[in-house]
């Protein structure tokens, strides 16, 4: 149930971010969400993307350094609380959530360290788990 | 030329351009007319080549090579047909290959880094050590160090040569030696306070540096007894050296030297001719070549600079190719000296550099970042000034199977190609990862090295 997350390492530099974009939009590749934090003169930049496969093979072919892993993906109601509600259950089972970002609409993605227990636990949990075909069929529109 | 505040009658003549009350620590020979230093020279040049003729199998087997033997030293000028020595005779003797005298006879050994992992180290004999000093007293005297003067040592001690080779002469000299050694710098600031020293020994960037904590610290400089820098260790820009000057209110002078012949005290900075050094001629015989052809070059034409040390017992090192380009002319000086003066070195024929004082060669940058899984060998230096110090940073390419999703291990990972080219070059470098294909690939001599310091 889990998505695939796709990380590069980028130096913090004008264009090389945008230089990945580029790459992304000519082989079809929307992304549907993205984080970049400033961690010093180089960066790890994750993405979550509609084909990672497609991704991941668009990354190592220009030579990046890039990498594929599993992150889960959570869709939660946009209200006051909801955020604190999901987080709430993490910190219950003990789960650390290693990082986390916002995806499209009120989807966040979280890292955390054993990401296949921690679906087994969120699967008995009030929370909405999104998987990379929902992510694929997506539609700005639905 | 010099801040109107320095300290003390000498130097405030000095500045006047009267340099009559400065010191000359060995004036028959710093004052000598050209055919009695030459004479010297001469004599101690057939001495010393079959000093290492006779004793040092190394040369012996150079020299039969070359068909030339020591009775061949007619002239000075025949001091071309000895074969030259490079750094690499010295790494390739490690450790005592090069060595004349039983290691009984040694009274100290130094080191400084080679071009390889392996360091150069030179040895020195009780009258190695007598020569070396008095090298230095003479350099110390031209700046107008006195007997009773308080010398605070900034350099670090240990096997470099800058520490104890200037400790010894100015001990010898009479002066009251403090041995502080480097960093701790508001520690520097309240010895020179309350010992009231005098003669402050560092690089020029770490003398920048104490000025301007010392300033931040409300100290003031021209109240203070400090008369005197000597610097060492590091190429000391002029502007630099005229910026300590004015904000410490005091003269620094500078001086040059390198491992492989003693250490410091080569040539000297007098303050009468302040971009030059009077070389010590009667302990190096000195040469300038065309730094392609091996060629000799004319008095006051710029080329490489090598170097015969004429009294060194340890090791003999003829014709040592210093790979420092400058220049020598030997008019007599306005400071009474005739001893012949080199340029002060800007430049080299090899791309060594200094960082810190310490000697680094992008060869060792690659030998360390090849033996490193997770970086290609596309590596570039750069070299800036920052606060005052040399600041070296190695960008290096990330091989695409060495990343890792984790800042924690990429933070790992770089610290550990920091470390490892720490403990190879004898100083740090921060380590810049960049993406694969990120270093600019060049055809033909590729530039590995920026050095955007001031010159």
């Amino acid at each position: 149930m889990s998505v695939s997350q796709i990380s590069v390492f980028l130096e913090s530099e004008p264009g090389h971010l945008h230089r990945i974009l580029d790459m992304f939009e000519d082989g079809n590749v929307s992304v549907r969400g993205y984080c970049a934090a400033d961690t010093g003169d180089y960066g790890i930049v994750r993405f979550v993307v509609d084909k990672p496969e497609v991704a991941l093979k668009l990354l190592q072919n220009s030579g990046c350094a890039a990498k594929m892993s599993n992150v889960l993906c959570l869709r939660m109601v946009d209200k006051p609380g909801e955020l604190a509600r999901v987080m709430a259950i993490f910190a219950e089972h003990a789960i650390n959530v290693v990082y986390s970002y916002s995806l499209i609409s009120t989807y966040i993605a979280l890292s955390v360290s054993d990401v296949e227990s921690a679906e087994t636990i969120l699967k008995g949990e009030p929370v909405e788990l999104v998987s990379q075909e929902d992510l694929e069929q997506y539609s700005y529109t639905v | 030329m010099f801040d109107p505040k320095v300290k003390g009658a000498a130097l405030q003549a000095a500045a006047r351009g009267d340099f009559s009350s400065l010191p000359i620590f060995r004036p028959e020979i710093e004052c000598a007319d050209r055919l009695t230093i030459e004479r010297i020279q001469l004599e101690k040049l057939q001495a010393q080549v079959a000093w290492a003729y006779n004793r040092v199998p190394w040369y012996q087997k150079k020299m039969d090579d070359a068909g030339v033997s020591p009775s061949d030293i007619k002239t000075l000028r025949d001091v071309t047909k000895l074969p030259f020595t490079d750094k690499t005779a010295l790494r390739d003797t490690f450790p005592f290959g090069l060595f004349a005298v039983p290691l009984e006879e040694v009274e100290e050994l130094h080191a400084s880094s080679g071009t390889t992992g392996k360091p150069i180290v030179v040895g020195y004999t009780k009258q190695d050590m007598d020569t070396w000093a008095d090298c230095i007293m003479r350099l110390a005297q031209m700046a107008g160090v006195v007997p009773g003067d308080r010398a605070q040592m900034a350099f670090g001690y240990g096997m470099f040569t800058g520490g104890f080779g200037l400790h010894y002469g100015l001990q010898r000299l009479g002066c009251m030696m403090i041995p502080a050694g480097s960093g701790n710098t508001e520690r520097h600031i309240d010895m020179i306070h309350d010992y009231g020293t005098t003669v402050l020994v560092a690089t020029p960037s770490y003398a920048m540096h104490i000025c301007e904590v010392g300033e931040q610290l409300g100290f003031d400089w021209e109240s203070s007894t400090l008369r005197v820098g000597l610097f060492g260790g590091e190429p000391c820009p002029p502007a630099l050296k005229a910026e300590i000057e004015s904000r410490m209110h005091i003269v620094c002078t500078d001086n040059y030297g390198l491992t492989e012949v003693n250490g410091p005290g080569v040539s000297g900075e007098c303050l009468a001719s302040r971009d030059m050094q009077h070389i010590a001629e009667d302990h190096y015989l000195w040469e300038i070549i065309d730094p392609e052809t091996g060629e000799q070059l004319p008095a006051g034409e710029e080329g490489e600079l090598v170097l015969t040390p004429l009294d060194k017992q340890a090791i003999p090192v003829l014709r040592y190719r210093t790979h420092d380009l400058t220049r020598v002319v030997t008019e007599p000086c306005a400071c009474g000296r005739t001893l012949a003066r080199m340029q002060k070195v800007r430049s080299r024929s090899d791309d060594m550099l200094i960082i810190r004082g310490t000697n680094v060669f992008p060869s060792q940058v690659e030998d360390v970042l090849s033996g490193i899984e997770g970086v290609t060998t596309h590596y570039k230096i750069l070299v800036e000034t920052q606060n005052g110090m040399d600041k070296m940073t190695v960008l290096t390419e990330l091989k695409p199977e060495a990343f890792s999703d984790s800042f924690d291990e990429m933070n790992k990972f770089r610290s550990n190609v920091e470390d490892k080219l720490r403990s190879v070059l004898q100083v740090s470098a921060k380590v810049k990862l960049v993406e694969p294909g990120g270093i600019e690939r060049t055809t033909g001599k590729s530039k590995h090295v920026e050095d955007r310091r001031a010159k």
